[in-house]
């Protein structure tokens, strides 16, 4: 069992520090697979705070989330338990692009989350705020805190999110701290510059929170989650609904109001030097933006069953208090709106990620890794994705066992990771279905299929789920073949197609050549044969992926062939030591990037920024 | 890796040719070229970019008059010093110049050895320099008129309007799947179509000019074809209007036939003249055709030869079979012989063949003005390039295989799949393209959406 102590010292396998998404899914890995672990937090109840919008999920995010719960990482059972409302987006789309999104109980959830770690064995939670890493021969061996006491590690785990070095700003007040009420981590940046880590500056925003009774929601637009929801983990059994979101807009007006404190805004005076997320704009920025659009979305959104708080969605801000609250009263239905707290920006240090392996070690300092904001992403979802990812290698090296790294091609999880390696993003990077090549391979339906096997290797699944997911393995194996095979007669099936309105059959053909009709449905193609194939139509599931294995076939086959291309490129390795001033037509960007990155592969190389296929032609030719 | 000696290849296609270029490339080019080359100044003394009229000979013997550009480091194709000599087709004169180029210190080029310089010396903005390579073959014919400045760069800006257009579409599409949460105006289906298909269509005209851009660089193919006697060989020497000279004919058991070239409105006409077509029974001996198959197939233009005092209808079978096989060329019904017929003219117009009728006589030269004439229209119309840039083979085929993605995108659109497949056959076209654009394209594709729509919570 995990148990809190009050002070830390003694050596552990792995200290994680840092108690967000990034912190409990790297603490919770580690320990499961057998480290002594630490997790240092500066405030144990803080553990799994939703510092901004209470929800998981999203379109590719959501797609993070499946991945995670199936190499046996904790976000998607945690968001499933405090979920308020499951919806799956992108519905009317095909199945590569559906992505499920929950609102969460922002008290809830960092509840479920503590709990959860401490059921958990090998796990001491310490608060301690931590103000040194302890280094011999370019290793990491320890960590110091601010009590002086020393806890020595052999692999040290840093999620400190938003908190190196934290600014925040409403208007031209700033107040060191990485979230409402939270002071900074202060030195640790210095020190990790101290050994050739370089860092930049960030800059992440948060919109007002309204008191519920002051918002007139009857004369809103509802938003309702869907009929049944589903949940995110393999693991649950049953979500519900349990919230409604409103919907208003915001005004010419509230825009000329805003509008008035500009001169007061941190951002466009200056005072904020870090980029923020262009996808995540602030609601000034959209305003300056996007100046012929008179009025912008936003969503009201119930925090907590246990709060009156309402999150703003669509409105972050770090304009003045006082401008904050005035546009927000000129929105239709917050006309008396009462502010529990304003919205503000955030400004922290990040480092930048091509310092860092694929394993998320940094290349200078062995046994340090890196997971969540400190390496420029945003999001929860992107946080717990890196976390498990380096709370698992953390282990694997402290045991011996190599480097677990994911392929762009099975998971969105390596697309994150490949893309902060090779890209030189200059702003938070949040995952989008767009990023990944093969997003016709990495669905949610099928994130079990590829990856749970790696987590039941990896000591995170329990032989019990692995088994189930190898028996409906087997199961789409077998429908495919038997579709494949098995011919539908005219006169079994042609009533059906008639009711669809589709063309009838003139002679026999292979079911899976109708399931391949867009408007057919397997399972009420099955259904026509009585019970024949009640053995698959017991396991909806096990239909579903038939139908999108067969319907996308040419896709999915040409998107593999592609992976296989890319993987092949991969092949190709690049001496760590190699000297690309040697290379003879390098464009000047391609060789500062080359050397600055000094990427894997060939095929590695190729997705850098800069790095055009000349460059890669002429290095193809020296590394031959 | 890197040998740094100078190296020699015909860099033209082998074979039977109006024009043939080789390429002398490495440090000692002009040394050699020197050996080699009798004009008004030494080509080491030429500057750069530059080219001279003069003989090439080996040792006293003259090989054949060439033309000589000099491209001096680091500003030729190869990024090396590089002459490239334009001489007669035919493999002979060719080859004897690569052997004398070797003779004199050149080693001879391994394949593909003057782009993997070029790789090597960072000229590898692909689409750049192929056009120079393609101009410096085009300027090497005589008389060809095409403007340097409209080359360089043309394709290069228009595949960029392509690639944005490309990436825009794509970002309409991506839209629709990343912010699904966002309240935002989605493109219709049938904007987002007739986008793709204007592209689709755009790229196929593009690689379709290659066959102008051929004509320009490689020539006018007419080939004479006829039974024999029907006096092909002596329309041959008229169109020529001079004696055959230089290079010689090769013979062959596979291709029987001369060639030889002269210019008409710029443009270097090759004319091929084909051995007899025989005819047993009334029937066209398909053997024959097939024998002449290899030069009608590369044909722009077929002559049909017909001896007119077997009658004015004589080749008709003969035409009709070989306009069904190879329906691309054009075609000529051309009467020979009117010397010998002494009623005049016959009267005949037949509104079905469809095609010029020319009445001839190679011997004395009636008509063969007015045949000239209607061959350097012909050669004109043929070598207007719909664009105003000149696209190589390996462009063409990388803008048809683009074309086909785009035309997957629209047909999946059509069908009604959702944005992601559309997209998926998009990206696959970006990313055909980037073969010639050499970009990538995520970030793009991203900050299109940034930069064009509100998104954010």
């Amino acid at each position: 069992m995990g148990r809190i102590l009050r002070r830390g010292e003694g050596s552990y396998d792995v200290v994680v520090v840092g108690g967000g998404h990034a912190g409990i899914e790297a603490a919770a890995a580690a320990a499961r697979m057998g480290c002594r672990t630490a997790l240092l937090t500066m405030d144990v109840r803080a553990i799994g705070r939703l510092s901004c919008n209470p929800a998981i999920g999203g379109t590719a995010k959501g797609h993070l989330v499946k991945e995670i719960d199936a190499l046996g990482g904790v976000m998607g059972v945690l968001a499933d338990r405090s979920g308020l409302q499951f919806k799956l987006l992108n519905r009317s789309k095909g199945p590569a692009v559906w992505s499920l999104r929950s609102q969460n109980d922002k008290r809830l959830y960092p509840l479920y989350a503590q709990e959860l770690l401490l059921q958990l064995p090998n796990l001491d939670i310490i608060p301690a705020t931590v103000t040194g890493i302890l280094v011999r021969h370019d290793r990491v061996c320890g960590v110091k805190t601010e009590d002086g006491s020393v806890l020595k590690a052999r692999a040290v785990v840093l999620c400190s999110g938003t908190f190196l070095n934290a600014v925040m700003w409403t208007g031209l007040r700033a107040v060191k701290g990485g979230r409402a009420g939270e002071p900074p981590a202060e030195g640790i940046a210095e020190l990790l510059t101290s050994y050739g880590l370089q860092r930049g500056r960030l800059k992440t925003g948060t919109p007002p929170r309204l008191a519920a009774e002051s918002i007139d929601f009857h004369r809103l637009e509802p938003s309702y989650g869907d009929d049944p929801p589903q949940p995110f983990s393999f693991r649950t059994k049953q979500v519900r609904n349990r919230i409604v979101c409103y919907v208003t807009h915001t005004t010419p007006e509230t825009h000329e109001i805003l509008r008035r404190g500009f001169d007061r805004s941190p951002m466009f005076t200056g005072h904020i030097k870090g980029r923020g997320p262009r996808y995540c704009p602030s609601i000034e920025d959209k305003i300056v933006r996007f100046a012929d659009k008179s009025s912008h979305r936003i969503v009201l959104e119930p925090e907590s069953l246990g709060s009156n708080s309402i999150y703003v969605n669509g409105f972050s801000t770090s304009l003045p208090e006082e401008i904050q609250e005035e546009g927000i009263r000129s929105i239709p239905g917050l006309e008396r709106a009462v502010f529990l707290r304003p919205g503000y920006a955030v400004e922290y240090d990040y480092f930048f990620p091509w310092q860092l392996t694929h394993w998320l070690e940094t290349k200078a300092l062995g046994g340090l890794f890196f997971a969540g904001q400190i390496n420029g992403t945003s999001g929860y979802e992107e946080a717990a994705a890196q976390g498990l990812i380096a709370g698992i290698n953390a282990a694997l090296q402290v045991q011996g066992r190599g480097t677990f790294v994911l392929h762009r091609s099975e998971a969105y999880i390596g697309v994150l990771i490949d893309d902060l390696i090779t890209k030189m993003g200059d702003e938070p990077y949040r995952m989008f279905t767009a990023l990944a090549e093969y997003r016709l391979l990495l669905r949610q339906d099928n994130a079990d299929r590829r990856l749970m096997r790696y987590g039941y290797e990896l000591g995170l699944i329990d032989a019990q789920a692995y088994e189930q997911l190898l028996e409906r393995e087997e199961l789409l194996q077998r429908l495919v073949a038997t579709l494949q095979s098995e011919r539908a007669a005219p006169e079994a099936v042609n009533a059906y197609l008639a009711e669809l309105g589709e063309s009838p059959l003139e002679e026999p053909v292979p079911l899976a050549q109708l399931t391949r009709r867009p408007n057919v449905s397997l399972a009420a193609l099955l259904a026509l044969y009585g019970e024949r194939y009640a053995w698959a139509l017991r396991y909806p599931q096990v239909i579903q992926e038939a139908e999108i294995e067969l319907r996308y076939h040419g896709y999915i086959q040409r998107q593999l062939r592609e992976a296989e291309l890319l993987r092949q490129s991969e092949q190709i390795r690049i001496p760590e030591d190699f000297d690309y001033t040697r290379v003879r037509g390098l464009s000047a960007e391609a060789l500062e990037k080359l050397q600055r990155i000094r990427p894997p592969s060939l095929g590695h190389a190729a997705r850098i920024a800069g790095v055009s296929p000349a460059d890669i032609a002429v290095l193809a030719l020296y590394l031959q | 890796m890197y040998r740094n000696d100078t190296i020699c290849a015909l860099v033209t296609p082998p074979g039977v040719g109006g024009l043939a270029v080789v390429r002398l490339s490495g440090p000692e080019s002009f040394r050699i070229a020197d050996q080699c080359f009798r004009g008004k100044q030494p080509l080491s003394e030429a500057g750069s970019h530059t080219i001279h009229y003069g003989r090439f000979v080996w040792g006293e013997e003259l090989i054949d008059t060439v033309t000589a550009a000099i491209f001096r480091a680091p500003h030729s194709y190869t990024g090396e010093d590089t002459v490239e000599f334009g001489c007669h087709g035919g493999i002979v004169v060719s080859e004897t110049i690569v052997e004398a180029l070797i003779a004199a210190g050149a080693r001879l080029a391994e394949p593909g050895e003057f782009t993997r310089r070029a790789f090597l010396n960072g000229k590898l903005d692909l689409v750049q320099v192929e056009a120079i390579a393609d101009l410096i073959y085009a300027v090497s014919a005589p008389g060809a008129r095409l403007a340097a400045r409209q080359l360089v760069g043309g394709l290069t800006q228009r595949l960029r309007q392509l690639r944005q257009q490309l990436i825009e579409t794509a970002a309409l599409l991506e839209l629709e799947l990343d912010f699904a949460e966002e309240e935002l105006e989605f493109v219709s289906r049938t904007e987002l179509l007739s986008r793709l298909e204007q592209a689709q269509l755009w790229c196929q005209q593009l690689a379709d000019s290659y066959r102008a851009a051929e004509v320009l660089r490689s020539g006018f193919f007419v080939g004479c074809v006829g039974y024999p006697n029907a006096g092909k060989s002596s329309l041959f020497n008229a169109l020529l209007q001079r004696r055959r000279a230089i290079v010689s004919p090769i013979p062959g058991t596979t291709r029987d036939y001369l060639e030889e070239s002269f210019f008409l409105n710029g443009i270097p006409i090759r004319l091929v003249d084909t051995a007899g077509l025989r005819q047993t029974e009334d029937v066209v001996e398909l053997e024959g055709i097939a024998l002449a198959e290899d030069v009608v197939r590369q044909c722009n233009v077929v002559l049909l030869v017909n001896d007119v005092t077997c009658g004015v209808e004589h080749s008709i079978e003969l035409f009709r079979q070989l306009r069904e096989r190879f329906p691309e060329a054009l075609y000529a019904y051309v009467q020979n012989k009117i010397d010998l017929l002494s009623d005049g003219l016959p009267r005949w117009s037949p509104e079905t063949l469809g095609v010029p009728i020319f009445w001839v006589s190679a011997v004395r030269g009636d008509g063969i003005e007015e045949l000239r004439a209607w061959l350097g229209e012909q050669a004109r119309r043929n070598a207007e390039l719909g664009v105003d840039v000149l696209i190589n083979a390996r462009q063409a085929r990388v803008l048809r295989s683009v074309a086909q993605a785009l035309g997957a995108a629209a047909e999946a659109l059509r069908a009604g799949l959702s944005a992601e497949f559309v997209a998926a056959d998009l990206r696959h076209g970006v990313q055909l393209l980037a073969e010639l654009t050499g970009e990538t394209w995520r970030e793009e594709v991203l900050n299109t959406i940034f930069a064009r729509f509100c998104i954010g919570k």
